[in-house]
């Protein structure tokens, strides 16, 4: 894989925008909310700024990994502050960047413990920066960690059903992943015998046999695994879905689901391309029992954030299938799921928040033609049901189309299994869309204010980036494709 | 000037002996703090200028080379982070305030000594030194017997065990003929086949594991926490636990690469996480807490000695540094916010978040370093262990150990909920630090994120530490 040095580092800007806005929020007294609010959008908006540059300017004809940062940190170990971006990671760096902008702008009418809570949404999203970029195992990790632990108290502090059993456990759940993950990183670390733990170093073929590719890539697949929503560990993330405050629900399920597939993609089949072969089959039975039970699971559901919190688990089941295949396509398509279903969950979340902020419940029985009440708002949720469903058009239509394609190739039942589930997924989005969007008006909310401009404002920005890589969906492919096809091309076969 | 290499030691007989003639006088807890915080600064400048000394002294019995400097310049910053929360000493009548720093200081110099021994009869006259200290100060604390329980427990579990290490002593001997420790690093890794010098080594292991509050030496150490007083607590917590991580990794050096004792290492290593860790989720005592969690962290700690390799003795050395400056962080609060020494139950800190912001966050970073949450110092010091564990190859060790902390993180984040989620039962009123207190407190979580984030020159320094040991 080529590197190119950074003339200006980019990526460590962004993660220092990031810094930066938490430090400003730690000065701001606690009562100035406004102020807190401002500081957060002005940071936010930097960090989304940068990435987007940097999305922009990453040389597509050269392709490898720019923007690269590498410095010594502790040497006697071999442990690099490295950063850099390829095709893999700059849409997860794009998309975190757009959901973590769009999450400060939905929290806008937060009351309460401001100053705290966006301090925490920085120190998550610092992490999940850091993770995306990071090539270095040590630092990885160090990001990981720092990603989970806020999810705690903002969780257990600013959500709403049964927070403190939803936020404690996520807490467990994904950190028993990270206990997996931390004895696999230190394990490759030192039995390549290279004392190291740079990603570019430890995935040259022939560092690692067979046999310890296996067995890392078993720790790093249930490791990341957990946090990526895989059945059957994907318990934990309905609950807290369900119990987070709207912008945390946007970030966790939107961004930090991505944090576990990437981890998956980024240390276990980089690093262990055999043991990735090897496992595949696991991870594409999972995968699909996944999808399908996603589907199933959510048809039965009166909680909106429930029905959205098992679609998750089933798209996440796509990103399984599609990094199951072990084929470009797939690979390619598993990349683009992860950012349109980021999106695409996000304004699902962030639709939603509007409409349980305004109602104080988010139970289908209670609600009932809303369009009517707020039509812009049922607008946005609507969009992305539609999106949801995989309609044509939309950015989550071409990755599930390219997981397909590749699965239904690689394992024609399973693939086969995945795509009528994904029909009746059909059937349950327009099932939440008609109870709660039409039919009986619910007098009670009658006199509820439509979405104003300024709080549509995020919703629009993820509808517009939604159509606009439905309709020009190779803005994203191509970028993808110059990291996929160098790295299949280099698998030892 | 052969003598002037002993510059911290001497200080700190001197520190004691300013105090034994304070306690002739009249009592005056002002007096005793100011005198003992200007001298705890004077005593972290004197060790620390001493920190590069090298020699040996009495036919190579006392060794003054960088592995004991270096824990000396611990000790002595431990002795002044402990003197830090004296400002207040609520827990002990004024009158035993002089006789509380001067067991302090005898303490402190006892475990100087200790770290510098190369000899077996000195370094069991310098444990007996810090051992005395501590069964005195324990006791001190003011209230209705239960420190007189802690005080009775300790002292019999740790002469029972002084008994044990003893025999140990008297076995290595017999099957060395020699008590220089570095003689016997030469002859112990041919002789260790034999039991009476593997059981020799064990047994003096023991006084340190006493030391160490590790399985199944630990009882004394939740009555301890709990009985003692608050700043006792602190310095039982952080100083003698980072004495007793050091002269682990000195003697066990000594059989460096024996697998049997190694095993016998990793059974209670695993036992000791275990215990501690279970032990601990039920507790609603906040020092308590911390007792079970060192418990635990014995075992993480042994983890990087028992490895046996160079990066495993550094990291122990790390983790002692980490450890000092977690456990301190966490008694820091417990003395401001049990501001009249009373002890304090985790949901008396409920509500902290609004009564202190800067404790609050503080009492967070420091659980979340001791539950070994990135970017802490904690965190760091775990991987550099696992890592030193990895290379000798025991990977379901660091598994046991992983599994371990995520149990433990549930105890932590426990702290932090109530810290920053519960309200108390009644309005408590809003804790007011003195600018110090707020400087410490603002120190201590940059030492630990720092410390976590940028761990290269402590851990060169480690590494150069035990350099001397091998």
């Amino acid at each position: 894989m080529t590197m190119e040095l950074a003339s200006f580092p980019y990526l460590s800007s962004i993660l220092l925008s990031c810094l930066l806005g938490l430090l400003a929020i730690l000065l701001i007294p606690r009562e100035q909310e406004s102020l807190v609010k401002g500081v957060s959008l002005v940071f936010s908006g930097i960090a989304l700024a940068l990435s987007i540059y940097v999305y922009c300017a990453y040389d597509r004809a050269l392709g490898g990994l720019q923007f690269v940062e590498k410095v010594r940190w502790v040497e006697p170990l071999g442990i690099h502050y490295f950063n850099g971006a390829d095709g893999f990671n700059l849409p997860l760096i794009l998309l975190t960047g757009i959901v973590h902008f769009t999450g400060v702008l939905t929290m806008w009418e937060l009351r309460g413990r401001v100053k705290e809570f966006f301090a925490f949404a920085f120190v998550l999203v610092l992490g999940v920066f850091g993770f995306f970029m990071s090539m270095d195992l040590f630092f990885l990790f160090v990001w990981f960690d720092v990603s989970l632990f806020p999810m705690y108290p903002l969780i257990a502090i600013w959500g709403t059903t049964r927070k403190e059993y939803g936020a404690l456990k996520l807490f467990l759940h994904v950190l028993a992943g990270s206990a997996l993950v931390l004895p696999g990183i230190v394990y490759l670390g030192v039995a390549s015998g290279l004392q190291t733990f740079d990603i570019l170093a430890l995935m040259q073929p022939g560092v690692l046999t067979p046999g310890q590719q296996r067995f890392a890539f078993f720790l790093f697949y249930f490791g990341f695994g957990i946090l990526a929503g895989v059945w059957p560990f994907h318990t934990w993330s309905p609950v807290g879905h369900v119990a987070a405050p709207t912008s945390v629900s946007m970030i966790h399920a939107g961004v930090l689901m991505k944090v576990g597939a990437f981890g998956i993609l980024r240390v276990g089949i980089f690093l262990c391309p055999l043991g990735w072969e090897f496992w595949a089959p696991v991870m594409a039975v999972l995968a699909t029992i996944g999808i399908v039970y996603g589907v199933f699971v959510g048809l039965t559901q009166t909680d909106l954030k429930y029905v959205i919190a098992f679609s998750s688990v089933s798209h996440m089941g796509i990103v399984g299938l599609g990094l199951s295949t072990v084929t470009a396509e797939g690979l390619t398509g598993a990349v683009f799921q992860m950012f349109a279903h980021g999106i695409m969950t996000a304004l699902l979340f962030s639709s939603l928040g509007y409409i349980y902020d305004k109602t104080h419940t988010k139970l289908m029985p209670d609600l009932g033609g809303m369009s009517r009440v707020m039509p812009v708002a049922s607008g946005y949720f609507i969009v992305a049901a539609l999106a949801g469903m995989g309609v044509p058009g939309f950015a989550s239509f071409w990755a599930e189309v390219t997981v397909f394609i590749s699965a239904l190739k690689v394992y024609p039942l399973l693939g086969a299994f995945a795509i009528c589930a994904l029909v009746l997924s059909a059937l349950y989005m327009l099932r939440v869309v008609q109870r709660t969007f039409y039919g009986q008006r619910n007098e009670r909310y009658a006199h509820l204010p439509d979405v104003s401009f300024g709080l549509g404002l995020p919703r629009m920005i993820l509808v517009a980036v939604m159509v606009l890589f439905g309709l020009f969906p190779r803005l994203m492919l191509d970028l993808i494709q110059t990291a996929v096809i160098p790295f299949m091309g280099g698998l030892p076969r | 000037m052969k003598w002037s290499i002993l510059g911290p030691e001497i200080y700190f007989l001197a520190v004691a002996a300013v105090f034994f003639i304070f306690s002739l006088t009249r009592p005056n807890g002002r007096r005793d703090f100011k005198v003992a915080l200007i001298l705890a600064v004077l005593g972290v400048a004197v060790t620390l200028a001493s920190v590069l000394r090298e020699g040996s002294l009495v036919d190579g019995a006392y060794q003054v080379d960088l592995f004991s400097q270096v824990f000396k310049g611990l000790l002595s910053v431990g002795f002044f982070l402990v003197v830090c929360l004296c400002s207040n000493l609520n827990g002990i009548q004024e009158r035993r305030h002089s006789e509380f720093f001067l067991l302090l200081a005898t303490c402190t110099l006892g475990m100087m000594l200790l770290v510098s021994s190369l000899e077996l009869l000195t370094l069991y006259v310098a444990l007996e030194l810090t051992s005395y200290s501590l069964y005195a100060l324990v006791p001190l604390r003011s209230g209705a017997g239960q420190q007189m329980e802690a005080g009775i427990k300790y002292f019999l579990i740790g002469i029972s065990t002084s008994a044990l290490m003893l025999f140990g002593l008297a076995c290595l001997f017999g099957a060395a003929q020699t008590t220089s420790i570095s003689e016997l690093a030469l002859k112990l890794p041919g002789l260790l086949d034999t039991p009476m010098a593997f059981i020799g080594l064990l047994l003096t292991l023991c006084g340190f594991f006493f030391k160490l509050a590790l399985f199944p030496f630990h009882v004394w150490a939740p009555g301890v926490y709990q009985g003692a007083a608050n700043q006792v607590a602190a310095f039982v917590a952080t100083a003698t636990k980072v004495t007793a991580m050091a002269m682990l990794a000195r003697l066990v050096s000594m059989g460096d690469g024996n697998t049997s004792l190694a095993h016998v290492l990793i059974a209670l290593a695993i036992l000791s996480m275990t215990y501690g860790n279970l032990v601990a989720l039920i507790q609603r005592d906040f020092k308590r807490l911390l007792a079970y969690s060192a418990i635990a962290h014995a075992g993480y700690a042994l983890i990087g000695i028992l490895s046996m390799n160079p990066n495993g003795y550094a990291a122990a050395v790390f983790y002692a540094f980490a450890y000092l400056a977690m456990t301190f962080t966490c008694f820091l609060v417990v003395v401001k916010v049990a501001s009249d020494g009373r002890d304090l139950a985790i949901v008396h800190l409920a509500g902290l978040h609004r009564r202190s912001p800067l404790l609050a966050v503080a009492l967070m970073v420091g659980v979340l370093s001791l539950g070994g949450i990135p970017p802490t110092i904690g965190f760091t010091g775990k991987f550099l262990i696992f890592t030193a564990a990895m290379e000798r190859g025991y990977f379901l060790l660091v598994l046991i150990a992983m599994i371990n902390v995520v149990v433990s993180l549930y105890y932590y984040i426990m702290i932090v909920k109530t810290a920053f989620l519960l309200e108390p039962a009644e309005e408590l009123p809003a804790i007011s630090l003195s600018a110090p207190a707020k400087i410490l407190t603002a120190a201590m979580i940059i030492v630990i994120i720092a410390g976590g984030l940028f761990p290269r020159y402590l851990f060169q320094l480690a590494r150069a530490a035990v350099q001397a040991l091998l």
